[in-house]
């Protein structure tokens, strides 16, 4: 670059008296760097402004200067207590649509973006309810038709039977469910002790014809832990009264007669 | 000879701080700076104030402000891009022309009497501007086409683009022509 054409192209004056673009000023400032020359000539013109500014200064009005100084130093007490936002010295851009327009528009993809994480949030949240309710449901209704097939067997016809504990065992207790039409009979295990690992219950049917004491096999009873189990049993074709006895695993074709827990006989 | 000028620093103490030296005490916000700042510069500011802003009221508004941003912004003059006056000028002519195209006060001209000028044109019935000063002054003796581009860029604030749209001639003629009139200004007031 020839640095004597630039500096005599009037780059110098306008850089002082600004009025080169932001571009050209930052170029003038790098060459200014670079070229001691540059530098001169900008200080010469710098000094011959300043001079010349000197020699026509106006004196403003004398309350001016009081008036200026109060807000300064009223300002000074101020700044330590909240930061004063400092003004911008360039002639200010018109009001910009444009700008507000961005501004904005980041705020509304902000608030969107906000807006459907949230409702992504609340649909995950719809969703895991709506499968807990389902399987609560599932559970429910499982539990309904178990209760009204129950409720069945003890409908029309179901003789209703409880049997309570003998002095071998007076807190024990079972209800024997017999429909007198199909000869099904059913045991609800109200209250029994669990038996030992080679014994189990054996529940029976017990007749009196002639006076005389007969008893039928009703089947064994499997029991599990769970409370208020119901036990299909064998089907029973007459029966005065229930028992239930203690035997040995392998079964006996007539009862234990010391050891009936429970009866209604 | 001597013994009159010793005693006329005694009477008046003219202490003259170099720009270094101010704007450090600038930056320690002594009352001692801003006293020397005012004394000194107030009124080559004021002057390009005014051949900026065409009223008195307005003027000393601006004076105010201008005062305010050097006191507030000293820590951001940086000595390197230049001298502390062109720093202060350039705050002085930018809240000028700031004031002049502000809404506030375009619409308070509105309201403001008029009357005829010199010449037969409308002129304020404030102070006209100052003209018979300082850079307006040097400003006469170039040709009018000159004259009018350093009036607009300088005192109006219109960027080159501007002006070329305004005058309908291509930006680069606006550019080598205001350059060409501000080396000529130069030659004037150097």
């Amino acid at each position: 670059m020839n640095i004597q054409e630039y500096i005599s192209s009037g780059v110098v004056e306008s850089y002082v008296l600004g009025l080169l673009s932001a571009q050209e000023r930052f170029e003038f400032e790098k060459y200014c760097e670079t070229y001691p020359e540059l530098k001169e000539a900008r200080d010469a013109f710098e000094l011959a402004i300043e001079k010349q500014a000197m020699e026509n200064a106006t004196a403003p009005p004398a309350e001016l200067k009081k008036k200026i100084a109060s807000q300064i130093f009223v300002e000074k007490k101020e700044q330590k207590l909240s930061p004063v936002i400092p003004i911008e010295t360039v002639p200010s851009k018109k009001f910009s649509w444009a700008k507000l327009a961005a501004a904005a528009s980041v705020i509304l993809l902000a608030g969107s973006v906000w807006w459907a994480m949230s409702l992504k949030n609340e649909n995950d949240k719809l969703k895991n309810d709506l499968t807990k309710i389902q399987q609560d449901l599932d559970s429910s209704q499982r539990q309904i038709a178990q209760m009204s097939d129950d409720a069945k067997k003890m409908g029309e016809g179901m003789k209703m039977v409880g049997l309570p504990g003998t002095p071998n065992s007076p807190k024990s207790f079972a209800t024997v469910y017999w429909d007198t039409t199909s000869k099904d009979v059913y045991l609800l295990v109200n209250n029994l002790p669990k038996p030992a690992s080679d014994e189990q219950y054996q529940l029976w049917a017990i007749l009196t014809p002639n006076g005389q004491l007969q008893t039928i096999d009703l089947g064994f009873i499997e029991m599990t832990q769970k409370p208020l189990q119901m036990y299909r049993m064998k089907n029973a074709q007459d029966a005065k009264a229930f028992a239930i006895t203690l035997e040995k695993k392998d079964g006996n074709p007539a009862p234990n007669l010391e050891k009936i827990f429970v009866t209604n006989l | 000879m001597l013994f009159c000028l010793s005693f006329y620093q005694l009477l008046e103490p003219k202490i003259k701080y170099s720009e270094q030296e101010l704007v450090v005490m600038l930056k320690q916000q002594s009352s001692d700076a801003f006293n020397y700042l005012y004394e000194n510069y107030s009124g080559a500011l004021y002057t390009i104030i005014n051949q900026i802003v065409p009223d008195k009221d307005t003027s000393n508004d601006v004076m105010q402000e201008v005062f305010v941003n050097i006191w507030r912004k000293i820590d951001t003059y940086d000595a390197v891009k230049g001298r502390l006056f062109t720093w202060m000028l350039n705050i002085a002519r930018n809240a000028a022309i700031d004031k002049v195209r502000s809404k506030g006060y375009r619409d308070s001209l509105k309201n403001q009497p008029i009357m005829e000028g010199e010449n037969g044109g409308m002129a304020m019935s404030s102070n006209p501007l100052i003209n018979d000063v300082g850079l307006r002054k040097v400003l006469t003796k170039l040709n009018d086409e000159y004259r009018k581009l350093i009036d607009l860029s300088y005192f109006q604030g219109f960027t080159h683009e501007e002006i070329a749209k305004m005058l309908g001639i291509p930006l680069g003629t606006v550019k080598t022509r205001i350059r060409t009139a501000l080396s000529q200004l130069k030659t004037m007031i150097q």
